[in-house]
């Protein structure tokens, strides 16, 4: 069997130069491209900003002293930026006293090397900035593909040693397809502990399992090369397949919601839009992966509740009565009990029972406080607030985006909603607009 | 670990200016001349400062009245933190806030410790004439971290502590999530910039009399700011809440 091999063709080195005198800019550019380095340059520290939020490079060579800002502020705004805080930074700048490099470090620079540089110590010390870079960052995965169903699971043996990927093939024949050639992702790949995966053998779906010498215990995502490899490798299978399943079984139920959301024209598309929202502002707020899933998922569903209420209700216009207004507000504990059977949902299920709680306590439909909602819950909050703000309504007239985010302002002093999700909801307001 | 005060209450004037880069410089240059690089501050650490208020913002609306005492929690780092609370110990600080005479008190607490202050599980023991009994009454009255501001600050201090010259440059205002005061919520991830200072902000503090050359200094900032600035946490409120008369 022949394992497929890591593409030895690195890709080129992004590099962006801010810097505002041509001559140096044009020498540096000719330098770092012969080495074959593919460079951008901004002349100053607007366009030189603008190409790395577009480039996302490997590493950006910035002058401090700029036309129409300092090298020192730019170099914050990247590494405040949670879409660029990883790109390493390096200060080229003629001012060499100790204050201004110490503050250069301190904006969070990789290095800090005086003009007139000398090539070979940039390039030597570019190649270090680099790899300690890289050694810290995960590989990125290449764009995931398609599937095709299978019934039986696949893997790949990324292993080294030819004597135990046959024992490996032998111990899996009779559970999994052995993928013998590269070009498409396997459910599962075995490697050496501590080994890398080939990355066009995995995608975001493959399992990967660490094959452990004989005295070492394995965990979660390891196990020995023994008759226990099946059954540790189909279990781990197993629950990325449940993983899967579960996606599409909330896919399922967010169509659902949509269908009862497209009774009701006034609200048509609003779940879809809270949930961009709301992800945006956990974007912003950088909070992870798994809290975002949870906060999209729950925006989408937060409304399933209204199932349960009278259609007719749902979809009135005008002014309530207490009683109806009553029965309105009960939508959130319906919701949880539509999707309280579903153990996996659990973690959205405070989202879809909370979304109406504010922070001093006057919410509904337990009137909980500050303390006892979570930020997930808070963010979904002042999505739906902020989108309801947007659309007309039978008792008020829509608003525009920047008077939505003042009267939100209003919310959080009057102490409903968490500063920290507004200010986030203005920053991104206000980020969406500059890119417009 | 025990609380240790380590800086005395201090009436002294403080005024606050924003400037640009070349005034800074200048000043900085000046100060340098005749006042020592403050032993306490590495040149352009960053600061981290979380500010706490009520959830009715009694801290807020004090300052509108000119008179507040401010609770906040100070750090010191060589690299710019993504999180609050992330150090063994930190400042406990009570200000007292007014425009001609201002108070301080530090004290040094274990950063796992912060919380059960703010629940007032814990206490720290009042000294004659202390601000503490404000920060009881702030405990008392629900008081949480509300907003971050980070700086580098470059400070000159002259040996008896009577003239302090500092100019804090990136300074930046940030939101902090409504935390609980649990010891769950150490560290606390920070929020998002709300918005940056597009200058320098040069303090001037001293005791009795200026100097005749700082006198002539802060005559020139004066004359060459941009404008004079309120607190610090004033100013991070305006940006989080916007243009609010609600807080009056």
């Amino acid at each position: 069997m022949t394992l497929p091999q890591i593409n030895p063709v690195k890709p080129p080195t992004n590099v962006v130069v801010v810097e505002d005198d041509p001559a140096s800019a044009d020498v540096l550019q000719r330098r770092l491209q012969a080495n074959g380095m593919l460079v951008s340059v901004g002349r100053d520290g607007s366009e030189g900003l603008a190409l790395v939020k577009k480039i996302v490079p490997d590493l950006v060579l910035l002058d401090v002293m700029l036309p129409d800002t300092d090298g020192y502020d730019v170099c914050l705004r990247i590494k405040s930026d949670g879409n660029t805080a990883h790109i390493p930074v390096i200060f080229l700048s003629a001012r060499g006293e100790v204050v201004d490099k110490v503050r250069g470090l301190s904006c969070g620079a990789a290095d800090y090397v005086t003009k007139p540089w000398n090539a070979a110590e940039l390039l030597a010390r570019i190649d270090a900035v680099l790899a300690q870079a890289r050694s810290a960052r995960a590989p990125r995965l290449e764009r995931p593909t398609v599937r095709p169903a299978r019934q039986r699971p696949t893997v790949a043996l990324a292993l080294s040693d030819g004597a135990r990927r046959h024992r490996a093939q032998t111990l899996l024949a009779s559970s999994f397809d052995v993928i013998e050639e590269g070009g498409q992702p396997a459910d599962l790949v075995l490697v050496d502990a501590g080994g890398m995966v080939p990355e066009e053998l995995a995608d975001d779906e493959t399992a990967v399992l660490e094959i452990v010498g004989d005295g070492v215990a394995p965990g979660p995502e390891a196990a020995r090369l023994d008759e226990s490899l099946v059954r540790d490798a189909g279990l781990l299978v197993r629950e990325r397949r449940i993983n899967r399943d579960l996606d599409a079984a909330a896919d399922a139920l967010i169509t659902l919601a949509t269908a009862l959301e497209s009774h009701d024209r006034s609200t048509m598309g609003h779940s879809e839009r809270v949930a961009a929202r709301a992800v945006a502002i956990a974007q912003v707020l950088g909070l992870d992966e798994q809290a975002i899933r949870t906060i999209r998922l729950g925006a989408l569903l937060r409304d399933i509740g209204n199932a349960k209420l009278p259609p007719a209700l749902v979809q009135r216009h005008g002014e309530l009565t207490p009683a109806e207004r009553e029965l309105v507000a009960s939508h959130p504990i319906h919701g949880e009990q539509i999707l309280r059977g579903l153990q996996p949902l659990r973690a959205i299920l405070p989202i879809v029972r909370w979304h109406h709680e504010r922070l001093d306590g006057k919410g509904y439909p337990d009137a909980l406080r500050a303390e006892q909602l979570p930020l997930e819950v808070r963010v979904v909050t002042v999505a739906d607030r902020f989108e309801a703000l947007l659309v007309d309504r039978a008792d008020r007239a829509r608003v525009s985006e920047p008077q939505a985010v003042r009267i939100l302002q209003s919310a959080v002093a009057q102490g409903e909603l968490d500063p920290a999700v507004v200010a986030a909801l203005a920053a991104q307001v206000r980020s969406m607009e500059a890119a417009r | 670990m025990t609380v240790s005060r380590i800086s005395t209450t201090e009436p002294r004037k403080e005024h606050r200016f924003l400037v640009n880069e070349a005034v800074a410089r200048l000043a900085l240059r000046t100060a340098g001349t005749y006042l020592p690089l403050d032993r306490d501050d590495r040149p352009y650490q960053w600061s981290t400062t979380t500010y706490c208020d009520t959830a009715d913002w009694k801290v807020l609306r004090a300052e509108k009245t000119g008179h507040a005492t401010q609770l906040r929690l100070r750090e010191y780092h060589r690299t710019r933190p993504n999180e609050a609370f992330v150090g063994e110990t930190l400042f406990l600080e009570m200000k007292d806030d007014r425009p001609e005479l201002g108070m301080k008190e530090r004290y040094v607490v274990p950063t796992n410790d912060v919380m059960a202050y703010l629940r007032g599980d814990k206490k720290i023991e009042a000294a004659e004439d202390s601000l503490i009994p404000h920060m009881t009454a702030l405990v008392k009255a629900g008081v949480r971290p509300v907003v971050v501001t980070q700086y580098n600050r470059i400070a000159y201090s002259s040996p008896d502590g009577t003239v302090r010259i500092t100019a804090d440059h990136n300074l930046m205002y940030l939101a902090i999530p409504w935390q609980a005061n649990t010891d769950d919520a150490i560290p606390c991830r920070i929020g998002p910039v709300i918005e940056r200072e597009p200058g320098v902000i040069i303090e001037v503090k001293w005791f009795d009399d200026l100097p005749h050359w700082a006198d002539e200094l802060y005559s020139y900032i004066r004359d060459h700011m941009v404008n004079e600035r309120p607190s610090k946490y004033v100013v991070a409120m305006r940006h989080l809440l916007g243009d609010q008369e609600l807080i009056a």
